[in-house]
């Protein structure tokens, strides 16, 4: 394995925060959904990186599923979103509150 | 103790004694109510009862050597035993005696006075109810029985007090009388919890044994005597105490002759008598009690000296000489207080029934109406409330005379001479207050005012030839209790013997100069009627009281000493407008404010707890990574 496995965590875990950042920090339900799916990756990474430093293939299997999930999860949030745009008018979370 | 109860005959009599009184009242208020006659009978067969049950008990056990008990256990608890039963020695024997016989007559009587009226079932139930509650309280061997019984005789008492519930007097009396004797049990219970707390049981036999000394303290003997004694004062309206006693004259007259000569009041100086050991273990509560005793008996004397109602003169004529049996008893006259009631309790019912019979008759309480209605012309009562009124101003041949001296030599026992002093001020007061109230009933007011009481006279004339039909049935008690009273002093010393032949061995005789105090109390009580006479009897007398003379002491007698005043004045400003508003204030700011606040803080504080909840997602993400960094930390580092 040519990059050390330290390296292959530590570009995870920025990824990782980065994502949180956004998901967190951003006033848009788009830009929420797209850190999730960052954090997925950084993730992903982690795992892959995982697999290749232990030579086992569970780790590339996860992978694969997470794929799965993101795909449907972004399929299925994009939905909402749109639906959420219908009815508000804005991709600010902040404006989702009638069940306040 | 495993005794078959059926085969011993005393065990026998003691449960019938105490027992039938309870199981008539039931059946009055159960299944009868609706046949006065049929109720009274019952009534009256179970007092009967009672009474042949008391007096066998009383036959069968004259050479008493020591108190018998049985008992069977009621209460436990894990160091209390509480029994349940009953303690035969003297004095609750001679008691027992007094108190069915009493009852007896009483009843017997009321079937003349209250025949009409409505509630005549509902009066015999009540009768036998409280017939039951003191033939028990005489027995009890322990003093939480004693007490429970207490309370139901104070319950009885209310009751009848306010039979004529209608009147909104006799409501306010029976009430005032329930409360003011609940002010006294108060103190009473608590003295009950010293004791248990001290000694470990409430036994009679161990208060007044060698136990109480061993295991109390001098300061908490006389802390409980005193709050005994409280219970006490309330039910023998001694002096903080005593204005529910004349109030309580709103009852029907058997009643007041009920209450005021053998059960309610007669329970207080009985108790006393019956833990008296224990009492004179302390001293300092025994001056007390002396004290107190003293006050009421010359205050209530002074009150009797003015009031014109004829049931009130002998009500506060019971205050006082329940005062004279305080007295006695707390000067160490045990036989003498023991005595005293004894007679009391005859003479003062024959005045009451004799009083009630004149009530009945002419429909009026006042002496001197009484008097203007002709009413010694029936021989009977009047000769009766005579030789009732002699007893209690202490005559020579009648029962009252010797306990009054018994009273006396006990008084004049003690170093301080001022008990004494005021022992035969009282004596004289009695005499002077009995017999004037005989004076102005048997000598109608001379036809000096003839031309206004002339219509009266008729009227009474024609009241006086057609006696009431139940005439008969009312006399014949007050026959009989006036041979008590004429003979009962005759038996001074088989009594003496029955009630202390045991307990002290022998009394010290006064000599010298204290050999004259029975001549002198006899004097004083002649001085006495021999006032009355001055002033009410004689042709020509002015009819007016030497206090009567004195316009504000008179006032201050007859308003009673100001007493209920004070009262009042103290219930309006110290706990209207002191306690009840400060609690009030209490309720109002504290209570309700502080449920008010705590209402308001759960409102705020879903407010301040809705705004992490306002909508934003990214506000609990941010919650949620917050978590799960910190957790991961505490983990893994």
């Amino acid at each position: 394995m040519i990059v050390p496995f330290s390296h292959v965590l530590m570009l995870a875990g920025i990824l990782f925060l980065l994502g949180m950042f956004c998901a967190v920090a951003r006033r848009n339900l788009i830009m929420i959904v797209l850190g999730v799916e960052i954090m997925l990756n950084a993730a992903s990474i982690a795992f892959v990186g995982a697999s290749v430093r232990w030579q086992s293939l569970e780790g590339q299997s996860f992978v694969l599923f997470i794929l799965a999930v993101a795909a449907t999860e972004v399929s299925v949030g994009l939905a909402i979103i749109v639906y959420a745009f219908r009815r508000t008018g804005s991709f600010d979370p902040g404006a989702y509150n009638i069940l306040r | 103790m495993t005794i078959f109860w059926t085969e011993d005959a005393t065990l026998l009599a003691a449960i019938l004694a105490t027992l039938l009184p309870f199981v008539s009242f039931v059946l009055i208020m159960v299944l009868t109510r609706a046949r006065p006659r049929l109720s009274a009978g019952l009534s009256i067969v179970a007092v009967t009862v009672s009474l042949g049950c008391a007096l066998f008990l009383l036959v069968r056990h004259w050479n008493l050597q020591r108190p018998i008990q049985y008992t069977g256990r009621w209460l436990a608890s894990t160091s209390v035993e509480i029994p349940f039963g009953f303690l035969l020695d003297p004095v609750s024997l001679l008691m027992l005696v007094v108190v069915a016989g009493i009852c007896f007559l009483v009843q017997v009587y009321s079937l003349g006075y209250m025949a009409g009226d409505y509630g005549f079932s509902r009066y015999y139930a009540f009768m036998s109810l409280f017939a039951w509650a003191m033939l028990n309280l005489t027995l009890s061997p322990t003093i939480l029985q004693l007490y429970i019984f207490w309370e139901l005789v104070g319950l009885s008492s209310y009751l009848l007090i306010g039979f004529w519930y209608e009147k909104f007097s006799a409501t306010q009396a029976g009430k005032k009388a329930f409360v003011m004797t609940r002010a006294g049990d108060v103190a009473f219970f608590l003295g009950l919890l010293t004791v248990l707390v001290h000694l470990g049981n409430f036994n009679i036999l161990e208060m007044n044994g060698p136990q109480a000394v061993a295991h109390m303290s001098p300061a908490i003997l006389t802390l409980s005597a005193l709050l005994v004694f409280g219970g006490i004062v309330g039910k023998s309206a001694q002096f903080p105490l005593m204005t529910w006693l004349p109030d309580a004259m709103e009852g029907p007259t058997p009643v007041s002759a009920l209450l005021h000569s053998a059960t309610m009041v007669a329970a207080g100086v009985y108790l006393f008598a019956r833990l008296f050991p224990f009492f004179s273990l302390s001293p300092t509560a025994m001056t007390v009690f002396l004290a107190i005793g003293t006050i009421s008996m010359l205050l209530a004397s002074t009150m009797a000296m003015v009031d014109r109602d004829i049931k009130k003169v002998w009500a506060y004529s019971t205050i006082s000489q329940l005062g004279f049996m305080i007295m006695a008893l707390a000067a160490g006259g045990y036989f003498a207080g023991a005595f005293h009631l004894t007679t009391h309790a005859g003479f003062k019912a024959l005045l009451f029934l004799c009083s009630g019979l004149f009530i009945h008759c002419h429909g009026t309480n006042d002496i001197y109406e009484l008097a203007n209605h002709q009413c010694r012309r029936q021989r009977i009562p009047t000769i009766c409330l005579l030789i009732a009124a002699a007893a209690l101003s202490g005559l020579p041949p009648l029962s009252g005379f010797f306990s009054k001296e018994a009273i006396m030599a006990a008084l004049a026992g003690l170093s301080n001479p001022v008990w004494l002093a005021a022992g035969l001020l009282g004596v004289f007061m009695t005499a002077y207050y009995a017999f004037r109230v005989i004076f102005v009933i048997s000598f109608p007011k001379p036809p000096a005012k003839g031309s206004e009481s002339r219509p009266d006279s008729s009227a009474s004339g024609h009241d006086g030839s057609h006696l009431p039909p139940e005439y008969c049935v009312m006399a014949w008690p007050l026959i009989i209790l006036a041979l008590i009273t004429v003979l009962l002093g005759f038996f001074e010393s088989p009594l003496k013997h029955f009630l202390v032949g045991r307990l002290i061995a022998g009394e010290a005789h006064e000599s010298g100069a204290l050999a004259l105090v029975p001549y002198l109390a006899l004097a004083l009580s002649v001085a006495g009627v021999g006032l009355a006479w001055i002033e009410f009897g004689r042709r020509g007398a002015a009819r007016v009281g030497f206090v009567e003379r004195i316009p504000p002491l008179h006032k201050l007698f007859a308003e009673r000493w100001y007493i209920d005043d004070f009262y009042r004045l103290f219930v309006d400003r110290v706990i209207d407008r002191g306690i009840s508003t400060l609690f009030y204030e209490n309720d109002n700011k504290v209570i309700d404010g502080g449920i008010d606040g705590m209402c308001k803080g759960t409102v705020e504080g879903g407010r301040i707890v809705a705004l992490l909840n306002s909508g934003m997602i990214q506000y609990r993400l941010l919650v949620t990574f917050a978590v799960m960094v910190l957790l991961s930390l505490y983990f893994f580092f």
